[in-house]
């Protein structure tokens, strides 16, 4: 690994958190809806992730840009801390449904997401 | 702008740390993600802690929640990582192993969120926060 593709992996986490953070902020948390923005990004870089996966897999993508999308961007943009808390802070608001739908949602089209990408692209 | 600045700097940092984890403790891409388990467990039980202490306290400045909650511990941990393992594992008819992953993963993540979230408020002895607020605290 060299210091250029160390530097360029640390800049897409930067890059995908920010764009976390701004797109949780543009969908706040409101009674009656799931932690939307949170829920876009861990879809979406399960998404991409499976597709990276796919191409790196068949020589389509090369080690480094494997790990600059795969470990950097997709691993800053999605997070499975904020998730987690969240749905126990729903819990714990009494939201016992958002909270199981949380975490249901963010499993099944999450997963389905990667794992379609994947196989679509391999 | 700063809690965007310091979301990237943050960002930074914590990708570097999960990026140190993987090589520390490296594995077949069919294999256990032991690192990716570890990183999320750990980062969700500091982020509950946080979020039930230091970021209930009134004066803590909204760059230091965006900073370390949404920049560090939201990009050290990861979801597209646990997903794209999963894809991986089943595909190479490790479905068993596929769904234990997952499991571990969930069950161990909200015990932790939770145990965090405790431990912060009790510390701090202020009530466990239930309402998510707008202002990154807890991303």
């Amino acid at each position: 690994m060299s210091t250029g593709v160390i530097a360029a992996v640390l800049v897409a986490g930067a890059v995908g958190a920010v764009i976390r953070y701004a797109l949780s902020r543009r969908y706040p948390v409101r009674p009656g809806h799931l932690p939307g923005g949170i829920l876009i990004v861990n879809v979406v870089g399960s998404g991409v992730a499976g597709a990276v996966i796919a191409l790196a897999e068949r020589a389509a993508l090369g080690a480094d840009v494997r790990l600059i999308l795969l470990t950097g961007f997709c691993g800053g943009l999605t997070t499975f801390s904020t998730w987690c808390v969240e749905t126990i802070e729903l819990f714990d608001g009494g939201r016992w449904r958002a909270a199981v739908l949380n975490i249901l949602v963010t499993v099944v089209v999450g997963l389905g997401a990667a794992t379609t990408a994947y196989l679509l692209l391999r | 702008m700063l809690p965007y600045l310091a979301v990237f700097a943050g960002g930074l940092l914590g990708t570097g740390l999960r990026l140190a984890v993987d090589s520390a403790l490296p594995h077949a891409d069919d294999g256990f993600p032991g690192s990716t388990l570890i990183v999320n467990l750990v980062g969700t039980f500091v982020l509950g802690w946080l979020a039930g202490g230091l970021w209930t306290r009134p004066s803590t400045p909204t760059w230091l929640k965006a900073g370390v909650g949404s920049g560090v511990i939201g990009s050290f941990t990861t979801l597209s990582a646990v997903m794209g393992s999963i894809a991986i594992l089943d595909r190479g008819g490790e479905t068993p192993l596929a769904f234990l992953y997952l499991a571990v993963s969930l069950v161990g993540g909200l015990a932790l969120a939770a145990a965090g979230l405790k431990l912060g408020s009790a510390l701090a002895h202020r009530p466990m926060p239930t309402e998510i607020t707008d202002d990154g605290a807890t991303l």
